[in-house]
């Protein structure tokens, strides 16, 4: 029984985590960008840059599909700042929220995630700065 | 020098430096007036921020330091917290980590808390100061102009005393300063100098009206000291033509009688007594007369008519001295101004000023004459009239004077005494 959930287990990592994780992407002068795929078909995109003493976060999913509602996060060092719903749009069947975040003392992570209620689809992408 | 001594200018001067010090005196006082309101104002908008804006926004996950809820509360009160002249805002609990500020970075930072702020803290009420830019927390806000901090208490949703801190630019609050007290300085200015517009030419009219009831004094005085000089003359005239005439003529022939050789031993005696009484009086008459009006008076018989008035001088112990040179080009008019002004001068003296030696000096340079009357007496104030007597005298003595186109001065030398100096054209 131990071995069976193991094995799940080891599956489940095997076929998720390769969905779920990210790599970073071309940036500018003092811009992060990070991008993945999420647990469905969709694509997500964090990008956090510093703007005039705070921190400008982007998040971003693109589904390829217009209409889709998800609930969506940020979490600022592990407490969340923001969130929301937002709706794809067209025609590229995206959405992306910003939000200016304090730039704290130390590294900065940012968490985006965000949900398809109706597929049950998740995308979440962590950056930090 | 005229100008100096009007009475308009002189009011115009004093005028314009009280104007002066009273606008330099309401700069300081509305500057400071000033400075007060604009600190008051700074602290009731620090008042409005502190607990209006920032207050209910404050959650317990800010104060327990969550980023965020740092981030909701800049998103939510930033824009309001920095308006007007804020230049930083802290929220610091008691143990003087920084809850908030608007550079989030500090946020989490521990500093001490001074006292003052500690006393707000705990007690409440709201504090200004001028910040010290040296300390610690304070090193993001180096400006030469300098900072002043506001601070009052507010509360978390626990209770939690925080202090809330705004920063005003201490340059900005100068211009709210000058904008509050330019207004008043204008106000100031305008009034006294309409004050000073509306007086000056009141004082213009007020003192061109005593100038011409001055001049009509003058020359009533003028026409009376004429009219009594021609009255004096005509006296003069009338007793040297007549008594004295008639005196002469009775002493010669008393005279006559006495020397004849049918008078009396006793006859004689007496009529030489009246003869000698007589004599003494046509001599006291004579006297009189050239007090009064010297008989013929012209440059050539000035200086016999200058010896005859200083003669009573010796009569009081006192050395009369006559100097009269080149006095062949001055007119009748002038020979009789000049002894009339050494007239009154050594009147004045010998009455007023116990002097010891008098001399009197006249000349002629240049088509000038000049008199000087010198005594060491006991001095006079040099400023014309003096007391009742010199007034009328040498006062009208000035005006006939100056109506004539001289000078007439008093001088007092260091060394004591008086010299009345007559200056006028030949």
């Amino acid at each position: 029984m131990k071995f069976r959930a193991a094995m799940a287990g080891a599956v489940l990592i095997g076929i998720v985590a390769p969905a779920l994780a990210s790599t970073p992407a071309l940036a500018k002068d003092g811009e992060v960008i990070r991008e993945g795929s999420c647990t469905g078909a969709s694509d997500w995109k964090v990008k956090a840059k510093p703007d005039d003493g705070r921190l400008e976060v982007e998040g971003e999913v693109d589904s390829n599909r217009v209409g889709q509602t998800w609930n969506w996060r940020i979490k600022h060092n592990g407490t969340i700042s923001a969130n929301g719903t937002a709706k794809t749009k067209a025609p590229s069947g995206s959405f992306s929220v910003e939000r200016r975040m304090s730039n704290l003392s130390g590294t900065d992570t940012f968490i985006f995630r965000a949900k398809n209620p109706a597929t049950g689809e998740i995308c979440k992408g962590t950056v930090s700065i | 020098m005229r100008l100096v001594r009007s009475p308009v200018a002189q009011f115009l001067v004093i005028g314009l430096l009280t104007f002066l010090a009273i606008l330099w005196m309401t700069r300081v006082l509305s500057a400071r007036a000033a400075e007060a309101e604009a600190v008051a104002e700074a602290r009731a908008i620090t008042e409005v921020m502190a607990h209006s804006v920032a207050e209910p926004e404050i959650t317990a996950a800010l104060v327990r330091g969550e980023a965020g809820a740092i981030d909701r509360f800049d998103r939510a009160v930033l824009a309001q917290l920095l308006a007007r002249d804020v230049r930083r805002i802290k929220i610091w609990n008691e143990e003087g980590r920084v809850v908030y500020s608007n550079e989030t970075e500090q946020i989490g930072q521990v500093f001490e808390l001074e006292e003052d702020q500690l006393a707000v803290l705990r007690e409440g009420g709201i504090s200004a100061d001028l910040s010290e830019l040296d300390r610690p927390e304070n090193e993001l806000d180096q400006t030469d102009a300098g900072l002043v901090e506001v601070y009052t208490r507010i509360r978390a949703p626990d209770d939690e005393p925080l202090l809330f801190e705004a920063y005003y630019a201490a340059d900005k609050l100068k211009l709210r300063t000058t904008e509050i007290f330019e207004p008043f300085s204008r106000i100031t200015a305008l009034g006294l100098l309409l004050l000073l517009a509306i007086a000056t030419p009141l004082l213009w009219v007020t003192n061109t009206r005593l100038k011409r009831v001055a001049a009509e004094r003058e020359k009533l005085l003028l026409s009376a000291v004429r009219a009594s000089e021609a009255e004096r003359r005509r006296i003069a005239r009338d007793l040297h033509d007549g008594v004295v005439q008639d005196l002469a003529g009775t002493a010669f022939a008393i005279s006559g009688i006495a020397r004849s050789t049918t008078t009396t031993p006793v006859a004689r005696k007496v009529l030489n007594d009246a003869t000698k009484s007589l004599r003494d009086g046509l001599r006291a008459l004579r006297s009189l007369l050239v007090e009064i009006h010297p008989p013929g008076l012209n440059a050539e018989s000035l200086a016999s008519a200058l010896e005859d008035l200083t003669a009573p001088a010796a009569n009081q112990g006192v050395t009369a001295a006559v100097v009269v040179r080149n006095m062949a080009p001055a007119s009748d008019a002038v020979v009789a101004l000049t002894w009339r002004v050494a007239q009154e001068a050594v009147r004045n003296a010998l009455r007023h000023a116990n002097p010891t030696t008098i001399s009197v000096t006249v000349e002629c340079n240049d088509n000038v004459v000049s008199l000087h009357v010198t005594d060491d007496g006991i001095g006079m104030p040099t400023s014309l009239p003096h007391d009742g007597r010199v007034r009328f005298g040498l006062q009208g003595l000035s005006t006939l004077v100056t109506e004539a186109g001289g000078t007439l001065e008093v001088e007092q030398p260091r060394a004591g005494g008086t010299t009345i100096v007559m200056r006028i054209a030949a």
